[in-house]
């Protein structure tokens, strides 16, 4: 029957009467002039990490219970998914807009949750096909030296990385208590790394880069910071004056140290931070004397606040003018500061209060107020400048061919998130060397979203979850780790949090509010049905996520 | 209670409701609450025009429409039919507009009211007569221009203030009154799914912004939903068993915006701010709203 | 059958009973109250099983019938006057909706001056919406007709809503004797209610009510008028059924001495009665008068054309008038003569509008001294019995 035959005897069976839904015969598309178009943008997580880590995709996995699939995009980015989880700086928390609405999500956290997910579950990776004829040398095995042994071992290339000490890691290895990070956690992904094909050559030490550099196409020094700066005052050459770096690594290495009753610990770093901490898990009464406040400390957040709450004792504003003792310390004598205009790093100029003096006594005092490398080695065979090698910023390629550098002998000492970045940029870079390629580092990043983009009205304010630690009073006289984490409801519950800024998360309210039924959720993203959409507009004002835009269509 | 927005969309696209209807989305909203097992009447309106042009129709469940102003007395029809029939969980959903409810079924309505049918009643508020043109209504609120309501030397726009029908429906004594607005879909969907559960009548009042009468662009539809209940200009809540001091705010904006952030957006309220400033008219306005939400408790 | 005395509205609520329907939803109105209350009644002491609406107005009766009757069971209303004017814009839509409502009507004439006595005015302004009207010359009649037509309009051929109107207190208020059909009888004539096509379930969810651009308006009116066509032939065949089971003969239009009529009167309601008498009083006087009553008035019977054409007078008496042309059956009937070349000359008289009595010496009157008056005059309507009237 032709349909309009069929419309006349519906009408001559006389009731008015309609097929159910037959409405969608008419496409409402047409009247449309714009239409939303799905648009990822790279979130503030992302853009603010040194090493550009998907955050807002892990925490999306995480979600979904994908916890192997979270661990993947984590490892595939950087070899130290598990290391970082746990002594990352994390800026991506700083820059997190769930944090101008209530409280950043516990992005360090969350990875690490996965990341212990999967040291619990995963299989060593097995070894990577040299494909590459070229054979590439790394000075240093840190997180920079692995990080780009990770990357290039993964390209095909041979790498052999070159360490001084008897044991790999770097920084984290001997620079950072057990209670941060047990070294069980690090050697594991040395082990991943290692597994790969990556040669790890202990008690090496590279005296010459040319000769180095006639074997191997390509060399990458990243050797880290090594020496701690000097206070410059009298008393500082006394016995029972130590450097931090000097006393995390025999800590961590040899795990004989004697401190005395009393420390004191000079400085307002991470390295301040951890030594303190240290000092006082051996059974020592730890002062921290800094000379700024509170608020300008260097150091991690959480890091000052446990080293508060453990019972170390932080002198702010005071600043060392004389350490006391005769051959062996006996204390210190400090003046008060007051906080003056701001300074070039932007934090405000300390500034001594004449008469002010004070003196603390102790047994120990370690002075952690900065390190910088130790380039004896290099022999002037590339071009270094206030203690640090000169390189290209867009290839981390020094003055000579072939020879790149990065981490701290380029930076100065930073954190080991910005070192993983450092030695996954070198990486890239030396292939496009090897290849004959411009060298230049750069993701193609997707612009990032505005948070003005994101309509956040439909989100209730809700707490960041606080992870779990060891009781203060189970932390003394050991190295146990003290933050344990996230279980994985409290995972679950605090990834529900993150606001997925720029990137569709299927929350529905595109098609709960869509008037014409056009939006529906698709597998990984909202679908608008443009035989329907009128092009209203209300999607793209309502997106949580700020990911629909409306274009002019042009028909 | 997460918003449930079924595969198969009990109100099918194709619908003729301008781009950003409000009526569009709360029908959906309710209808996917309320489910297939559904009996919507409707009374002459935009959302019965826009629907049902012959031979097509948007709607998924039976649906009747007759007139203007009878939608409760055809719904109360329904009612004692099915119970004659001995048919049992079936959803009886009248949804009316301001027009077909405040005014001309008004008389309907309080008649449904007072021989108790299981009958819920959604009254779509946009407080005017929209499908005519935007002519004022008892819904339309204090100032506002409308057709037949027009701005002029001598008129600030409508002068007096909207009837205050979920109040009125309250005095009927039903088992369920509550106000809800499309942009708190939670809201409105934990309200409907309590309306269908009573063994009597329910109604709803439901705020929703038409872009077309209230002059915005159409992208802003759920977002001055929302500021209405911001400014406190809507006031969330609902009575259960007909008794006013049972009445409960559902949901309590975290501060209270100034109702010049409502306005402003509104071409329908553009008189209040040129040629010159009414800020006379605007504090009123402002006044009438603290007053009520200090009465809610707001 | 059992005979008894009752009065109008107890043969509609009695005949209403035996039809047992679903749902009732009706609204008080002087002379048609006692209807509803008797069929409150019986739903109220388990004599009839149904829903009894108290709704709050005629426009929600009928609306609430609509509503019921489209979910799928048999309803009925019962009004008249000004409630019939309240429901006005509704009856379109019963019938648009194609639903077999059936409604009593009790004529009373329409305000102002309010008067609550009767005239035909209220059910002939309803002429055009689409239902089918029975009017009834007395209480047999109106119990009879109620049962036919239910039986009418809900046969699939037609689908229509039906009037059966009584004369306001000459029928509703008068006490008669009828038979009343037994139960078991009315139930081999009228088996249970089974909806035809649109009703509301939600296993067939379709739409009642569209929206009706100008592309389909026209065949959904057209769907009407076939189906009071087909009404025509459904009339005659219930009429014939009905009499095989109850002994009783409706027509259309029923013919009281026409066969050799030169005047024949032409009238409906309770006066029909009164003008048969007029019609055997006036034969001994040796006037050979007939009357044609109208039974039927929608569809329109044009057998009346047939059964009057011979005469020389046709008189048709209104108690109703179009102001400012003539009575609505005096329109309606001349107009089926329009296309005839040997018609009756037809004369109109508005009789007893507001409930003045339509007595024998009126009937006297217009056929001793009006119909020869207006064989002269060709006068197009006549008011009788007027004060200060021509």
């Amino acid at each position: 029957m032709k349909k309009e035959e069929y419309k006349l005897k519906k009408i001559t069976i006389g009731a008015i009467i309609s097929e159910p839904g037959s409405s969608i015969k008419y496409k409402t598309g047409s009247w449309r002039s714009y239409k939303p178009i799905l648009t990822e943008f790279t979130p503030p997580c992302t853009r603010e990490c040194p090493a550009r880590i998907k955050v807002r995709e892990y925490i999306s996995l995480i979600k979904e219970k994908h916890f192997e699939e979270a661990y993947k995009l984590l490892k595939d980015k950087i070899p130290f998914p598990v290391t970082i989880g746990r002594v990352c700086h994390h800026p991506c928390e700083k820059k997190c807009y769930r944090g101008q609405f209530d409280e950043p999500i516990a992005i360090n956290i969350l990875k690490r949750f996965i990341a212990d997910y999967a040291l619990k579950n995963k299989k060593k990776p097995s070894k990577v096909e040299i494909t590459k004829k070229e054979k590439i040398a790394i000075i240093g095995s840190g997180p920079a030296g692995l990080s780009a042994a990770y990357k290039l071992v993964k390209m095909g290339y041979s790498v052999t990385v070159f360490e001084a000490l008897p044991v790999a890691g770097g920084i984290p290895r001997f620079g950072i208590p057990d209670y941060r990070l047990p070294k069980n956690v690090l050697e594991t992904e040395i082990d991943d790394i290692k597994s790969l094909g990556v040669e790890i050559k202990l008690n090496t030490s590279i005296t010459d880069i040319k000769h180095l550099r006639k074997q191997y196409e390509a060399v990458f020094i990243a050797v880290g910071v090594q020496k701690s700066r000097k206070l410059n005052v009298p008393g500082e050459e006394l016995d029972g004056v130590i450097c931090g770096l000097e006393f995390l690594k025999s800590l961590n290495l040899e795990k004989k140290v004697s401190l005395g009753k009393k420390v004191i610990v000079i400085g307002g770093g991470n390295v301040a931070t951890d030594v303190a901490r240290s000092a006082l898990r051996l059974g020592a009464e730890t002062f921290i004397v800094y000379r700024r406040s509170r608020k300008e400390m260097p150091a991690i957040k959480e890091g000052v606040e446990e080293a508060e709450r453990e019972g170390v004792q932080i002198k702010y504003l005071a600043s060392p003018k004389k350490i006391l003792g005769t051959n062996k310390v006996s204390g210190i004598e400090c003046v008060r500061m007051k906080l003056g205009e701001p300074d070039e790093s932007g934090r405000k100029r300390p500034i001594p209060i004449e008469g002010s003096e004070f003196v603390i006594e102790a047994d120990t005092i370690i002075l952690a107020i900065g390190e910088y490398p130790d380039f004896s080695f290099l022999k002037g065979s590339v071009k270094t400048e206030k203690q640090r090698i000169v390189v290209d910023p867009k290839s981390l390629a020094t003055d000579q061919p072939g020879v790149f550098a990065g981490g701290d002998v380029v930076t100065g000492p930073a954190t080991v998130i910005e070192a993983i970045a450092q030695g996954t940029k070198a990486a890239v870079c030396i292939d496009r060397y090897l290849r004959g390629e411009p060298m230049k580092y750069g993701e193609e990043a997707l612009p990032l979203i505005e948070l003005e983009k994101m309509n956040l009205s439909m989100v209730e304010t809700k707490s960041r979850i606080k992870s779990h630690s060891l009781p203060v009073k189970e932390r003394m006289g050991n190295f146990k780790e003290v933050n344990l984490g996230f279980t994985e409801e409290e995972a679950l519950e605090e990834a529900e949090r993150c606001l997925s800024c720029g990137s569709c998360k299927l929350c529905k309210l595109c098609s709960i509010y869509c008037p014409d039924n056009a939006a529906k959720m698709g597998e990984t993203e909202a679908e608008i049905n443009l035989d329907y959409c009128k092009g209203c507009g209300i999607c793209e004002n309502e997106c949580p996520c700020g990911v629909i835009i409306m274009e002019l269509e042009v028909k | 209670m997460k918003s449930v927005i079924e595969e198969v969309e009990l109100l099918a696209p194709g619908h003729r409701m301008c781009a950003g209807c409000g009526l569009a989305i709360s029908t959906r909203l309710a209808l996917n609450v309320a489910g297939i097992n559904t009996i919507v009447v409707l009374p002459t309106g935009c959302l019965e025009v826009t629907t049902t042009q012959y031979p097509e129709t948007s709607w998924r469940v039976p649906f009747i429409h007759v007139a203007f102003e009878n939608a409760a007395a055809v719904a109360s029809g329904i009612d004692v039919a099915l119970e004659m029939m001995g048919r049992k969980g079936i959803n009886v959903l009248a949804i009316g507009g301001d027009g077909g409810t405040f005014d001309i079924g008004f008389q309907a309505l309080s008649g449904m009211f007072e021989r108790g049918h299981r009958v819920t009643y959604i009254c779509h508020d946009n407080e005017a007569y929209m499908n005519t043109g935007i002519q004022r209504s008892s819904a339309t609120p204090y100032a506002a221009w409308t057709t037949t309501s027009p701005y002029g030397r001598y008129s600030i726009g409508k002068k007096k203030r909207k009837k205050p029908i979920g109040i009125i429906a309250v005095a009927h004594d039903i088992p369920y009154v509550a106000t809800a607005t499309i942009a708190y879909y939670e809201d409105y969907q934990r309200k409907v799914k309590k309306a269908l559960s009573m063994d009597g009548p329910a109604f709803i009042h439901v705020l929703v912004p038409c872009p077309t009468g209230w002059r915005f662009p159409p992208d802003k539809t759920v977002e001055i939903s929302r500021l209405a209940v911001e400014t406190g200009v809507f006031v969330l809540w609902e009575v259960e068993g007909g008794r006013m001091e049972n009445l409960k705010v559902t949901v309590k904006p975290k501060k209270r915006k100034p109702v010049e952030e409502y306005l402003m957006p509104q071409r329908r309220f553009s008189h209040l701010f040129k040629p010159e400033r009414r800020q006379d008219v605007i504090d009123k306005i402002q006044r009438t709203i603290d007053e009520k939400c200090e009465r809610y408790g707001l | 059958m059992v005979k008894k005395v009752i009065e109008g509205q107890q043969a509609i609520a009695t005949g209403v009973k035996l039809c047992r329907p679903k749902v009732i939803a009706s609204y008080p109105i002087t002379p048609s109250t006692h209807v509803p209350e008797m069929l409150s009644k019986f739903v109220a002491n388990g004599e009839l099983e149904a829903g009894f609406i108290n709704v709050e107005s005629e426009h929600s009766a009928i609306s609430a019938c609509i509503g019921a009757q489209a979910t799928g069971v048999r309803t009925f209303t019962a009004t008249a006057s000004q409630g019939l004017a309240l429901m006005h814009e509704v009856l379109y839509i019963a019938a648009g909706m194609r639903l077999p409502i059936v409604m009593s009507v009790a004529n009373r004439a329409l305000s102002a001056p309010i008067n609550i006595w009767c005239d035909n005015n209220d059910s002939m302004a309803e002429r055009d919406t689409g239902w089918l009207q029975f009017y009834c010359e007395n209480a047999q009649e109106a119990i009879d007709l109620i049962i036919q037509a239910y039986k009418i309009a809900e046969n699939k051929e037609v689908l229509l809503p039906a009037m059966v109107i009584i004369d306001a207190y000459n029928l509703t208020h008068t006490m008669e004797v009828v038979d009343v059909p037994s139960q078991e009888d009315v139930d081999k004539f009228q088996p249970p209610y089974k909806p035809v096509y649109a009703y509301l379930d939600p296993d067939r969810p379709i739409t009642q009510g569209s929206f009706g651009t100008p592309e389909y308006y026209m065949e959904f009116k057209y769907s009407q008028q076939r189906a009071m066509e087909n009404a025509k032939k459904v009339i005659d065949d219930v009429f014939e059924e009905f009499e095989k089971i109850f002994g009783r003969k409706y027509e259309k239009v029923e013919c009281y001495k026409t066969s050799d009529a030169e005047i024949i009167l032409l009238c409906l309601g309770s006066m029909s009665g009164t003008a048969k008498e007029a019609v055997d009083r006036l034969r001994e006087k040796g006037i050979k008068v007939g009357l044609a009553k109208i039974t039927v008035f929608r569809p329109f019977p044009e057998e009346v054309v047939e059964v009057t054409k011979n005469a020389r007078v046709l008189a048709i008496l209104d108690r109703n008038i179009s102001l400012g042309y003539t009575g609505v059956l005096r329109t309606e009937v001349a107009s089926a003569f329009v296309n005839l070349s040997k018609r009756p000359l037809i004369a109109n008289f508005i009789v007893g509008l507001g409930g003045r009595d339509v007595t024998l010496e009126d009937f006297y009157e217009i056929v001793e001294r009006k119909i020869p008056e207006f064989k002269k005059t060709k006068r197009l309507v006549e008011w009788i019995n007027v004060k200060g009237g021509a």
